[in-house]
């Protein structure tokens, strides 16, 4: 459905189409279309197709100029639609750059209570989820394709059957944010004698929900303030990675990390090197099996400290040393009501602690909110446990599954699979073919979440809308239909979520009393603030909590499964972009492997790319081994969610030569499937896992690394005298910061800025700049993806990376400096510098990389013949080449093409333009507005997505711009000024809040 | 006009030098030596005038060097001045190399074109050799019977005394 | 008297050669049918080149993706075999031209040989700048014609440009001078020959007679060729050089480069020729024209620069220790100890060691000793340039971005390739035109007749002295 309309709509009410009409894509189709509404969009795919397959040399069809303007479109230019991002529960706003009826570009919303403007890689791939070819495009009975209606009949058929049976039916989804959506299943599942709605989530934090329910009545996820804290200790929590809701972490974390009196204090307790852990001030290394031991000695403690004495029990020792351990409980006390402790165990008796730990601190009411708490995770594994259970027992008669794929993110998949051959009628909701699709009778295939209405909320009194922004590409309905044309009263989308909006939402506010008006409203912001649904907290109940003395178990590894920022969850594990993503820390693309720490591979003489085969009782994987600094000795850590079915799409991804290798694996996958290390048991969904023992396979695995050398010092053989530890990334700790504020800087010879020849290129307009605050930035890598989408950058497949042929114009250096729990991590995001005294363009023979009369270097790709000199001759070598063509034939998905910018062919260099095609369009329209152009109005991709609002782009002739300000900071420093060639993107000194005492090192 | 000549064949180098001197002392008239490779001193036996191409070699190598300079300022500074690494819109260093290039280029070719014209050589020209051995290992002296003082005894008693191989006459038209 | 000069001016042609013998022995093996070894050595090198071609052709239609390279290291096989083959093209014009100005007169017998190899080299080196490049049919970018994009001219500011026209200026001014000094010769072969060989000879040789007063003419304008050609042999590799000495990148970054990369060209130059030669003389038979002091005195010039290469890798590393700059002295350690040390100890070894040998006579003098020097040489200037062009890119400033390389099969056969052209081109080069300059041979054959001695005998001493009055 085209944006244009909803605004339309959104005034004056007209009829609703229902929204399972089909648009075909090919343009050539067009002309068939009647109705001006399909009309107008017809033409904007046309237009959009033709501009596209311009690109991708696809012979171009006819493009069909509007006959009658729709109200605010401008055809070739960018409109933004607020809603809100389905990426993950987190519920993120997000704003959606809707061009000549093809949305392109997603954004994070601009004061979102929760992302406040921010939005992660995921919510940045969706364009290529959208655009997906293999997305199933209709509905299908035992894999033949079929109709609705017949769908439908049949559907409705079998479940009053057994209805009248009175058997079990079950309905499977993850965390259910969405309003209308619980209203759906409520109202379907009422009907029944024996039905339940099952909520399983992939990345489970059940634990955490029914520690809550036992301490405080309520089973509930409550919301972390981090902007409240002044000391935060997260055990595994990757809150800035991949937990919950990491942008909106990210963005409260990175609020308290000015470097002054009020800096957060972050110390880290994790087994593998997360996110989260590489940014922390403090980094301790802790078996994920002594988490619980740990917590209980932090309880007693600090129960000793506040007075409020607690049992007292003769712990086993403390797993981590006790200096820092005292240290820690001390800085928590000073910090009471302003600390804040976090765990990501899946053990209720380990988040009992925690609960303990945080209510005898006084953090409930003011670092950890449980009245406007948070639903971003609502899953309970023991209702999962349950329904494993019931299917084995064949005791269930219909089984609806949306939105997870049940038995690939489930142990013993095999067992499983037997158990729901069993189930009489089994549904699929998914959007692709899944494992779990492939065993289903009917796949009623959800529509992509920018297809149709829906709603989210995502925090106990924050309503978001999610308004659709074309209409479906195939014959797909989304579940909120589907789920009402079973329960009998079939309606659009957009009527239920009024409904909903209508007898619910509004009611839960004052503030506007027309409903219209209110709707509109929340149309245009993309969320609305309402009353919380009351829920009354109990007093703190402490019986539940006991003290754990139980450490582990000495004997063979244990494993750590976690998820990727990348692949969050199965559902995007088909992206591409997030596939070739750089994992934050490992760097690592394409794969999933099992980390182990430098001394483990040299106890067990194993170097990275080695195959090994992970054994834990019965179950046997074979992965890759990656070598990672900074690990916990006893800790095998493998990602979840890989080794998905349909990912075999991208064997064929890349160039095509004859050296070239498959981006799949053996098992053509991508990656391997961990599930089955998980274990499901009554109390819930285990992602730690004791007693593994690691066997070498011989056969070896070459990882697609995009960092080859992966620490700031030089290899000691070869490293000169005092130059073992490069400048490039620098850090100094709070303390002597607050000291001199230029601390921190290496000594080096001050040139100053003398140029060898007179200047005779003044950039009295506009001087673009960049500063990034490494403080702030958390590697997240957000806004690699943003780049991607922005500026067209293709995806090289495995080989390619594994090559060192990435195409990224961004890369986020990492640097490891120190080892063990001394161990620190700089990120250091890497992109065209646009030098003033540019090396690159000096070299060019031909003139295809110019300096701008605005400081910025051009690459003029119809210019370049691909010498490839200047990309020798910088620096920083964060210049591209085109190896290959990389294809693009996948017409659909060239849809998610930025018109603006060329796609470039092989045998061209490209590079970070500093996104000249948004300078451009801020300036134009400056000028058609006749304003002066203002600070802040332009936006490079990259910065508009920050999380952590890390990135500054600005006029640096512009004395009130914040970029000018930033480059007049005392802790900014330009990487290898010493070279004269005067870069224009600075950074700012890291400042880490370490305590004085550890300051001797480096 | 046709007119008759004499021609005498050596086979050393030195005879032929000698001969050719004394023939020029005479007064006679030489035609041209043809010798397989340069003899020193045949010229100023023949007293031939030093060569004058080494001035286009100068003048071609000065309009190269200049023009390209010039050509270089014009296309940086002038036509279309581009800011590449902040450097100035002219700098003559970075012109030099390419300067001096188109100068060793014109040069060469100007002289190398130049003696092809003065000398008469292209492609398809027809050799006027009168004995092809001159190519190979005889060195032949070639004299104007028409000219003024010629007697043709006293001139085979000279050459017989310079070791004259063969002797004969010849018209040429 | 005559002795007396002999024992002034050893005889460099042995074997008391006429002037007709000169012309017969060195016009029949283009007027013979080829002998076997031709034949094999033809069929090993054409093959060379055609799996070159498969190769190139394959690369210029998937993309230079095919080659090894990656964002790190941009430049790998390609940029090195350039460098190489500019090098090896050295030789033959420092022969023909400078020792013509030192006037020393054994280069009458290696010259022609020495600029025919000349060229083939530069044309193998001409190969690589066009093909390394990502489009390459649109080299022709390269040069600065009135279009219709501005005029958009071309940036005179890079090095690649001054490299393109030094190469091409390179190449055609030692392709005229080597004609020039072929066009007596072709006359010399027409006089012989009848039929079609004569009618192509005949083209060929311009009409030329040997008239003294075109000999005069000739003289002068090749004087002025050599003179010419002597500072462009220096400036065209002081350009290579620049475009490594220009850029940013520590172990390119350095003012000695230009000294250093004419002394490494014409050190491989040299053990090119000889090689050949050395070859030549065997195939050929003309161990008269070739004799053992040609060998010699080339040796002495090998040496020479061999050693001046060798204190240039010297000053390298003390200019790096020197600095204080922990860039330039990683580089260094990092060739020396880092994962490319094996090429960097090729390279000493072949550059350095390997030519000490002939600081004696006898090593000099024996051919076959020569011949395995000049084959090391070759390696290790090869070497050389990889050193200086890999290992220099491969780990520059931030550890993040370090890479490796390693050729791809594509590459490998593009370097074959070019030994196949030069090969295949040198061969049928030794079957169409008089391998040893004639004219200029006779010119120093000497042949006394009693009372006549003290004539100065030779073109280049009359020439010089022309230059000196």
């Amino acid at each position: 459905m085209k944006p244009s309309d909803q605004h339309h709509r959104a005034r004056v009410d007209t009829p609703q189409p229902a929204t399972s009409q089909v648009v075909e894509l090919t343009p050539n189709e067009d002309a068939a279309l009647v109705n001006r509404r399909r009309f107008l969009e017809a033409a904007g795919f046309a237009v959009g197709a033709a501009v596209v397959t311009g690109c991708s040399r696809v012979p171009v069809d006819h493009a069909q100029p509007y006959v009658e303007q729709p109200d605010g479109a401008r055809p070739g230019r960018m409109r933004y639609f607020a809603t809100t991002c389905a990426g993950c529960s987190a519920g993120c706003g997000l704003s959606v750059g809707v061009r000549d009826g093809r949305p392109l570009k997603m954004e994070g919303l601009a004061d979102h209570p929760l992302s406040r403007g921010g939005l992660c890689a995921v919510g940045q791939a969706i364009p290529l989820e959208l655009y997906d070819s293999h997305r199933l495009t209709g509905p299908q009975i035992d894999g033949q394709d079929a109709t609705w209606e017949k769908v439908d009949a049949q559907i409705v058929a079998k479940l009053k059957e057994v209805n009248e049976t009175g058997r079990a039916v079950r309905l499977v989804t993850p965390t259910v944010t969405s309003p209308t959506l619980q209203r759906m299943i409520d109202r379907l599942l009422g009907e029944y004698k024996d039905a339940k709605h099952v909520v399983f989530d992939p990345n489970s934090c059940s634990a955490i929900l029914d520690a809550h329910e036992q301490t405080h009545g309520v089973r509930v996820l409550p919301r972390y303030q981090f902007e409240q804290a002044d000391v935060v200790v997260s055990l595994g929590a990757d809150f800035l990675g991949a937990w919950i809701s990491p942008v909106e972490m990210t963005a409260s974390w990175s609020r308290r990390r000015v470097p002054d009196k009020t800096m957060l204090y972050h110390v880290q307790i994790e087994s593998r090197v997360s996110v989260t852990g590489s940014n922390a001030d403090r980094r301790l290394r802790l078996c994920d099996e002594d988490q619980a031991l740990l917590l209980s000695h932090l309880a007693t403690r600090i129960g000793k400290l506040t007075g409020k004495l607690i049992p007292a029990v003769d712990l086993a020792v403390a797993p981590i040393d006790e200096a820092q351990l005292d240290e820690l409980v001390q800085r928590l006390v000073n910090a009471k009501s302003r600390s804040l402790v976090l765990c990501d165990s899946n053990d209720a008796t380990t988040q009992l602690l925690v609960n303990q730990i945080n209510h005898l601190l006084g953090n409930y009411d003011h670092t950890i909110d449980l009245s406007r708490h948070s639903r971003q995770r609502q899953g309970s594994d023991a209702d999962v446990y349950a329904l494993v259970e019931e299917l084995k027992a064949g005791k269930v008669a219909v089984l609806l599954v949306a939105g997870v794929d049940l038995t690939h993110s489930l142990p013993q998949r095999d067992t499983l699979i037997a158990a729901i051959a069993k189930v009489p009628l089994v549904v699929s909701l998914a959007t692709h073919k899944n494992d779990f699709a492939a065993l289903a009778g009917y796949v009623c295939p959800d529509s992509h979440a920018l297809e149709t209405w829906s709603d989210v909320e995502a925090v106990n009194g924050l309503v978001g809308i999610c308004q659709p922004t074309l209409r479906p590409l195939g014959n797909t309905r989304s579940v909120l239909e589907s789920l009402a044309a079973w329960s009998g009263k079939p309606q659009d989308s957009l009527a239920l979520v009024k409904e909903t909006w209508t007898e619910g939402i509004f009611k839960r506010q004052k503030t506007e009393a027309n409903f219209q008006k209110f709707w509109d409203q929340t149309l245009i912001t993309g969320f609305a603030e309402v009353d919380p649904l009351l829920i009354e907290p109990k007093e703190f109940d402490a019986s539940a909590v006991k003290p754990a003395n139980k450490t582990a178990s000495g004997d063979g590894y244990s494993v750590a499964l976690y998820s990727k920022v990348g692949v969050p969850d199965p559902r995007h594990a088909q992206n591409p972009w997030l596939q070739e993503l750089p994992d934050p820390v490992t760097k690592v693309t394409w794969d999933n492997y099992v980390s182990v720490s430098p001394d483990t591979a040299e106890a067990e003489d194993l170097s990275p790319g080695d195959v090994v085969q992970l054994t834990v009782d019965e179950v046997t994987l074979e992965l890759p081994v990656h070598v990672q600094p900074g690990q916990h000795d006893q800790v095998l850590a493998v990602a979840l969610h890989y080794g998905c079915p349909g990912t075999d799409r991208f064997a064929g991804v890349g160039p095509q030569w004859f050296e070239g290798r498959t981006t799949v694996g053996e098992n053509g996958r991508v990656g391997v499937n961990a599930a089955e290390l998980l274990t499901l048991d009554e109390h819930g969904l285990r992602y730690v896992r004791g007693g593994a023992t690691l066997k070498s396979t011989g056969k070896y695995h070459v990882l697609a690394t995009t960092q080859q050398h992966h620490r700031i010092e030089v290899p000691k053989e070869v490293a000169p005298h005092g130059g073992l530890r490069r400048d490039v990334f620098q850090d100094t700790t709070l303390a002597e910061f607050s000291k001199d504020p230029h601390a921190g800087k290496p000594e080096v010879h001050d040139f100053g800025d003398k140029q060898l020849w007179n200047e005779d290129h003044p950039k009295d307009g506009h001087a673009w700049g960049m500063v990034i605050d490494t403080n702030r930035c958390t590697g997240c890598s957000a806004c690699l993806i943003a780049c991607q989408s922005e500026n067209n950058v293709p995806v090289v497949g495995r080989d390619e990376v594994r090559r060192q042929r990435e195409m990224h114009w961004i890369r986020i250096d990492r640097y490891y400096d120190g080892d063990g729990d001394d161990m620190t991590v700089g990120h250091q995001p890497m992109m065209c510098h646009h030098c003033d005294n540019a090396p690159c363009e000096t070299v060019c023979p031909m003139l295809a990389t110019v300096h701008s009369e605005e400081g910025l270097n051009q690459m003029a790709y119809n210019r370049c013949v691909g010498t490839r000199y200047c990309a020798n001759n910088c620096p920083y070598k964060v210049r591209r080449f085109n190896w290959f063509d990389y294809p693009h034939d996948d017409t659909l998905k060239n849809l998610a093409l930025n018109p603006d910018v060329t796609v470039r062919m092989r045998g061209v260099m490209e590079k970070c333009s500093m996104c000249i095609q948004r300078i451009q369009d801020g300036k134009i329209e400056a000028r058609r507005l006749e304003q002066e152009l203002t600070d802040g109005t332009i936006q490079t991709a990259c910065q508009q997505t920050c999380p952590a609002n890390a990135i500054m782009f600005g006029d640096l002739n512009d004395p009130e711009s914040a970029v000018h300000a930033a480059m007049n900071d005392p802790r900014r420093y330009s990487v290898l000024e010493e070279l004269g060639i005067r870069p224009t993107v600075g950074y700012l000194r890291q400042v880490r809040n370490t305590p004085p005492k550890e300051n001797e090192r480096g | 006009m046709s007119r008759r000549v004499l021609i005498a064949s050596f086979e050393h180098e030195q005879d032929v030098l000698k001969a050719t001197d004394e023939v020029r002392r005479r007064g006679l008239r030489i035609i041209d030596v043809f010798t397989p490779y340069p003899v020193h001193g045949i010229d100023r036996a023949m007293g031939l005038k030093p060569s004058k191409l080494t001035w286009v070699c100068f003048v071609c190598g000065l309009v190269g060097a200049v023009g390209m300079l010039c050509f270089q300022h014009w296309a940086n500074a002038v036509s279309w001045p581009i800011d590449i690494g902040g450097k100035p819109w002219n700098s003559l260093p970075a012109e030099l190399p390419v300067g001096f290039e188109m100068m060793v280029l014109l040069a060469g070719f100007g002289s190398v074109f130049a003696l092809f014209a003065v000398c008469r050589l292209f492609p398809g020209a027809k050799p006027k050799n009168l004995m092809p051995r001159a190519t190979d290992d005889r060195f032949v002296l070639v004299l104007d019977q028409d000219a003024a003082p010629f007697d043709i005894q006293q001139l085979e008693t000279l050459l017989a005394d310079h070791d004259v191989v063969t002797v004969e006459e010849q018209v040429l038209d | 008297m005559a002795e007396r000069a002999n024992e002034l001016r050893p005889t460099l042609i042995t074997g008391d050669k006429t002037l007709g013998d000169v012309t017969r022995e060195i016009c029949e093996p283009m007027e013979r049918r080829p002998n076997g070894l031709w034949w094999a050595a033809f069929g090993l090198s054409s093959s060379l080149l055609i799996v070159g071609l498969v190769a190139v052709t394959y690369q210029i239609a998937t993309g230079i993706g095919t080659w090894g390279l990656n964002k790190t290291v941009g430049w790998g096989f390609d940029i090195t075999n350039f460098v190489f083959w500019v090098g090896i093209g050295h030789a033959g014009t420092l022969i023909s031209a400078v020792l013509f100005l030192f006037r020393q007169k054994w280069r009458t017998s290696v010259n022609r040989s020495a600029e025919a190899m000349t060229l083939f080299a530069v044309m193998c080196a001409g190969i690589f700048p066009l093909i390394h490049m990502g489009r390459p049919w649109l080299a022709y970018w390269m040069a600065p014609y009135p279009n219709t994009r501005g005029s958009l001219w071309i940036n005179f500011k890079s090095p690649l440009v001054w490299d393109f026209f030094a190469i091409s200026t390179y190449f055609l001014i030692s392709a005229v001078f080597w004609y020039v000094g072929l066009i007596p010769d072709f006359a010399t072969a027409r006089d012989r020959n009848d039929g079609w060989r004569k009618r192509i000879y005949g083209l060929l040789s311009l009409g030329w007679n040997g008239s003294s007063r075109t000999w005069h003419h000739y003289e002068t304008v090749y004087l002025l060729l050599a003179g010419l050609a002597t500072p462009l042999v220096f400036s065209v590799h002081t350009i290579v050089s620049m475009d490594f000495a220009t850029s940013v990148i520590p172990g390119w970054h350095t003012t000695i480069f230009p000294p250093y990369f004419v002394a490494g060209a014409i050190f491989s130059g040299l053990a090119m020729v000889l090689t050949l030669m050395l070859i030549m003389r065997k195939v050929m038979s003309m161990e008269n024209y070739i004799t053992v002091t040609h060998v010699e005195s080339m040796c002495k010039l090998m040496l020479a620069m061999g050693c001046v290469v060798a204190m240039a890798y010297g000053t390298e590393f003390f200019t790096a220790f020197f600095s204080g700059n922990v860039y330039e002295q990683f580089v260094f350690k990092n060739r020396a100890m880092g994962p490319f040390y094996w090429a960097y100890w090729t390279m000493v070894s072949c550059n350095v060691l390997g030519p000490q040998l002939l600081w004696f006579k006898w090593a000099r003098r024996n051919l076959v000793v020569v011949f395995v020097i000049t084959i090391i040489v070759n390696i290790g200037m090869w070497f050389e340039r990889f050193v200086i062009i890999v290992t220099s890119l491969h780990r520059d400033f931030l550890p993040s971005s370090w890479a490796d390389y390693t050729p791809t099969t594509i590459e490998l056969a593009t370097l074959a390739g070019s030994f196949g052209l030069f090969f295949t081109c040198f061969l049928l080069f030794c079957r169409v035109c008089p391998v040893i300059a004639m004219a200029e041979v006779k010119g120093v054959l000497r042949i006394e007749k009693p009372s006549t001695a003290d004539e100065p005998a030779t073109t280049e001493e009359r020439v010089a002295e022309e230059v000196l009055t």
